[in-house]
């Protein structure tokens, strides 16, 4: 919870300071003007190519691999197959280590290698990769959820192999993980219900869609080791498991993660690199794989659901009870999917009081490719159901939906979740409901074909954590601030600067961010779950601190006195005579050899054993959206008219970051709840990996009018009272839409995305109804 | 490995283009050819025939009977021009939403049509205006109606050694007016779920153009005179018109879908031609 990582010194904001201005993003002309270098601008004259060998089907078994022609064509120095590898296969993962470095004898999802070619140019390895003879045996994969589950469906992994599923209860089957969260009496409330709504949802597969591909170079160094460039969010976690699986130490694995280009969950968990790491010290060459976008798409994904729930309400509009059972789509390997379950299904009853609840969840393995994190975790994908439950009990009730969320919401401190590990509110989330109505014009009346919708969102973050960081205060009053988070675009680096900065009284632009480098920088346990702000954040302050302190106890030795006689505040050293400016006391108690003051800073939260979700949240992302669309109802096209996204930010550190996050969730919620799914055919192949046939917003497709804000308490667990707030505008996107939508169209709608198509056939549907 | 040429005029790009010994493709924008080269799937022509720099060329020729548009006319060349936009709208509204403003001042459309994809966006719009295809080769010019040009998907009527010079639309009729109306997934940058452009020509002919509801563009003749304004003696006659229509179910959208939004943007664009006649005579 919140109260670990609490602490007395989470500073207040200078008035004077650059914490909670607008400051300008830290590398932000480079990103803008394309001078930043991602990892495919970096240039390795001597690297190879190379080109992965897949098959075109999602499984099957491998009855052989012929390599021979491959290897006689021209330009290509090296084929990588299983065969090359260790036996048995090495296989990594965080909570499962089920995933091989190639298939094992079996390819279990569409893309999964079978082999690699490196050559000498990248055309040369493409051209030898198609001349890879695979000989394989399809197997009767399951693509779907229905298919998975269904008696006697064929089992993604091997129930008998001692690596992945012995010993496991569930392995006759193909549900990985399964959670139940339960609190009252579901038959006892649901007497006390004047209405009682049944549904069942589907939420589809998506991609994270980074701008930047993935890519990755693997390069030998001279005295054994390995250095890798990926555009990674874990830089510290790809190390472990590379390490692990080569046999290097964690010092001889060095990894450069370079900003990425976005990352939304996707650049979390190795993919390609541990195939990578055994490909370059096979050849003793360096070898580099650059994936385009379709390739991409095929190879990172959010898990998909089906949700049945059945929620009670009394005529007044108290939720009774709430009834979910839910299957996450995971696909071949458990990657991070089975925490995607937890955590998402944790919250599944929303951040509402409920007298008696049911979350049934579980993660179901499919033949499709591995889904990872992706920005709203699990959250979404509930959310869907339970936030359109609670509009179509509004609605058949006669009652407002947006009243009847405000009646049901806690009151901060109050519990959502009850029980042992119970989840209680650590906000005043009424405040972001009431803010978003002021500012959807919620009581407004609406023309004739237009339609008003409101969600609300949770999620709980982090619930452990280690973040450590360095910051240097160096002679000439400039500082240098180690912080591993990757900054994929969310302005990490800022935030470090101007918490140096404020913190240490040096200006902005002579605070210089470090990170992206093992060798370099000190251990961060990842960049996910919307945690760096308050992890990382607290451990740069606490670093900054610890400069402050030795420079106040070298400013005394040197001048004479009692440190306990000094103190020190934001940029100075106190003294009885007066402030000393910090680089000031800091020159005058470093003396004439000069050197520098390096302040260490640890942030760190254990987690709770037994807990769901591993440990308390540290603190929970709450967010409150309206959507309103004008309908053509003769085509099913709608235009988002108005979409309003409010989220319970604790303290903005840097109110034009915090709007661009809220305005980017916004939009990519609203493309994943009206256009974005991943469409798979009978043999388990993407159908729509390009750009061309998978969409995303463009700028014609946002909101003609998207107002976002936050609500302040200065009440988070990070610096200067700040929570994470980078996932909140996602949560409940789709079902904000999907109740505008509804609104207008007068049919419900129960499956995403809302193509026109399928807003057009629920309409002639119900007309049709109507007139039979 | 793909050879780069750049064809200095008409009888130098011929030349390459009729090689029987290597697969010469012809470049214009490159809005289609690149990004299918990109993909890695198309399997790579030999050869990459770039037409840009076409000394006798002519781009966009307006005459009194009417508008030449050369190889190298962009979608943003066309869009800007005045006398196109007065006398044919639904090329206008069609060229006008041809992928991003960038793709715009790439692409051409003359490259559009020889990409002959059935859901090309200005087809419909040539079709409905009477174009006519120039298209040229060592042994001389020949013009076909755009109504025969096309044959499948991806195929026309031009074949090896040979080269589309020109589109050429007839002055309309006085009186005529015409528009275009296109289904897409989203509102920026997408392809034709499907598209109607229809003409309501001056001396009574009414014409659709249909895109992405068959193996190539449609032209499709309503009877002469038929009073759009009334839906009673409109819709059996657009049942009958748009039997031909024979759409397919893919990623886009299912069959059923494209047949009832064939209809629906058949009557709105036959609607909004009629609107437009209206303006141009008052």
């Amino acid at each position: 919870m919140g109260d670990a990582l609490r602490s007395q010194e989470v500073g207040t904001l200078r008035p004077d300071g650059n914490v909670g201005t607008r400051t300008k993003r830290y590398g932000g002309l480079e990103r803008a003007s394309g001078a930043q270098k991602y990892v495919a601008d970096l240039e390795f004259p001597e690297a190879l190519q190379v080109a992965i060998v897949t098959i075109p089907v999602g499984c099957a078994d491998i009855l052989g691999v012929d390599t021979a022609e491959a290897e006689a064509m021209p330009g290509v120095v090296g084929v990588l197959t299983a065969a090359d590898l260790p036996s048995p296969m090495p296989r990594f993962g965080v909570s499962h280590k089920d995933r091989p470095v190639m298939a094992d004898g079996r390819v279990n999802f569409y893309g999964e290698p079978v082999a690699a070619v490196a050559a000498l140019t990248q055309e040369q390895a493409d051209a030898a990769a198609r001349v890879v003879k695979v000989d394989y045996r399809e197997l009767p994969g399951v693509y779907t959820l229905d298919a998975a589950l269904a008696p006697g469906a064929h089992l993604v992994q091997d129930p008998s192999d001692p690596t992945k599923r012995a010993g496991d209860a569930l392995r006759e089957t193909n549900v990985i993980e399964e959670q139940t969260i339960a609190w009252g009496d579901l038959a006892e409330q649901e007497a006390k219900a004047a209405l009682v709504v049944e549904d069942s949802y589907s939420y589809p597969m998506m991609t994270q869609f980074p701008i930047e591909p993935l890519a990755v170079i693997a390069e030998p160094t001279d005295v054994g080791g390995l250095t890798l460039y990926t555009p990674v969010q874990h830089p510290y976690l790809m190390q472990r498991i590379v390490a692990g699986l080569v046999g290097k130490t964690l010092g001889q694995v060095h990894v450069i993660a370079p900003d990425p280009g976005g990352g939304f969950g996707g650049k979390q968990i190795p993919k390609y690199e541990p195939l990578m790491a055994f490909l370059a010290l096979k050849l003793g060459r360096t070898v580099r794989l650059t994936l385009n976008l379709a390739e991409t798409t095929t190879a990172i994904r959010r898990a998909g659901a089906t949700v049945h729930a059945r929620t009670g309400f009394t005529s007044e509009g108290d939720i009774v009870f709430h009834h979910v059972r839910i299957d996450y789509q995971i696909g071949a390997y458990a990657d991070v999917a089975p925490r995607v379950m937890t955590k998402g299904s944790y919250v599944g009853g929303g951040p509402y009081r409920l007298p008696a609840c049911l979350i049934e969840a579980r993660a179901v393995l499919t033949n499709t490719p591995v889904s990872t994190a992706m920005r709203g975790y699990g959250a979404p994908q509930i959310s869907w159901a339970t936030e359109s439950q609670i509009t179509d009990g509004a609605r058949r009730l006669g009652l407002d939906p947006a009243r009847v969320r405000l009646r049901n919401l806690v009151e901060n401190g109050e519990e959502f979740v009850k029980g042992e590990f119970a989840g209680k509110a650590d906000g005043e989330w009424k405040q972001a409901v009431e803010k978003a109505m002021e500012l959807a014009g919620w009581d407004d009346p609406l023309p004739p074909n237009r339609g008003r919708g409101i969600a609300v969102g949770i999620k709980s973050s982090a619930t452990s954590g280690l973040s450590q960081s360095l910051v240097r205060l160096l002679y000439d009053g400039s500082a240098i601030v180690y912080a591993g988070t990757s900054d994929m675009g969310q302005g990490a680096r800022t935030i470090w600067a101007q918490t140096v900065a404020d913190e240490l009284g040096v200006p902005l632009e002579k605070v210089t961010v470090i990170s992206g480098d093992t060798d370099l920088v000190p251990f961060d346990l990842q960049t996910s779950a919307s945690r760096s702000t308050v992890f990382m954040g607290t451990a740069v302050l606490r670093a900054c601190r610890d400069v402050r302190r030795q420079v106040r106890e070298m400013y005394a030795e040197r001048v004479g006195v009692e440190p306990g006689e000094l103190d020190d505040e934001p940029g100075a050293v106190l003294t009885a005579e007066g402030a000393v400016a910090l680089d000031e006391a800091a020159r005058i108690g470093l003396g004439a050899l000069r050197g520098e003051v390096l302040g260490q800073g640890t942030c760190r939260l254990e987690g709770r054993k037994g807990h769901p979700l591993g440990g308390d949240a540290s603190f929970y992302e709450f967010n409150c959206s309206i959507s309103e669309v004008e309908l053509d109802a003769g085509t099913g096209q709608f235009v988002i008219t108005r979409h309003v996204s409010v989220s319970d930010v604790g303290t903005e550190l840097n109110p034009i970051q915090v709007t661009a996050q809220e305005e980017g969730g916004a939009i990519m919620g609203i493309g994943q709840a009206d256009m974005e799914q991943l469409v798979f055919d009978e043999h388990g192949r993407l159908l729509n990996p390009s750009a061309i046939d998978y969409r995303v917003p463009t700028y014609k497709d946002v909101p003609l009018e998207l107002f976002t804000s936050a609500v302040e308490n200065h009440d988070g667990p990070g610096p200067y009272g700040s929570k994470g707030m980078s996932e909140g505008p996602i949560l409940c996107t789709g079902a904000a839409l999907g109740a505008a939508v509804t609104a207008a169209a007068g049919v419900k709608i129960t499956d995403l995305p809302l193509t026109a198509e399928r807003i057009w056939r629920a309409t002639r549907a119900a007309a049709e109804g109507a007139i039979a | 490995m793909v050879t780069y040429y750049k064809a200095h005029a008409v009888a130098d790009a011929l030349e390459v283009l009729g090689r029987k010994d290597v697969d010469a493709r012809a470049l214009l924008g490159g809005t289609d050819l690149l990004v299918g080269l990109d993909d890695r799937l198309d399997s790579a022509p030999g050869v990459v025939v770039d037409l840009k720099g076409l000394a006798d060329e002519t781009p966009l020729a307006v005459e009194d009977s009417g508008v030449r548009i050369g190889l190298t006319v962009t979608m943003a060349d066309l869009v800007a021009n005045p006398t196109v936009a007065a006398w044919y709208p639904a090329l206008v509204q069609a060229a006008g939403v041809v992928g991003s403003v960038a793709i715009r001042n790439r692409a051409t459309v003359v490259g559009n049509i020889c990409n002959a994809s059935p859901a090309s966006d200005t087809a419909p719009a040539l079709l409905v205006h009477g174009a006519n295809v120039r298209i040229a080769s060592a042994d001389g010019e020949r013009v076909v109606p755009i109504s025969e040009f096309f044959v499948a998907p991806r195929v026309t009527t031009c074949g090896r050694g040979e080269l589309v010079t020109a589109v050429e639309l007839p002055r309309p009729v006085p009186g005529t007016g015409s528009a275009f109306q296109r289904l897409t997934r989203r509102w920026g940058v997408d392809l034709a779920t499907v598209s109607v452009a229809a003409a309501v020509h001056g001396d009574g002919r009414i014409q659709l153009g249909l895109g992405a509801v068959a193996p190539t563009p449609l032209l499709v003749d309503l009877p002469a005179g038929t009073d759009l304004a009334d839906r009673a003696v409109l819709d059996p006659v657009l049942d009958e018109a748009l039997a031909v229509a024979t759409p397919i179910s893919d990623i886009r959208a299912a069959a059923d879908y494209r047949t009832a939004m064939v209809r629906e943007l058949a009557a709105r664009a036959l609607q909004a031609a009629l609107d437009s006649t209206r303006r141009t005579q008052a």
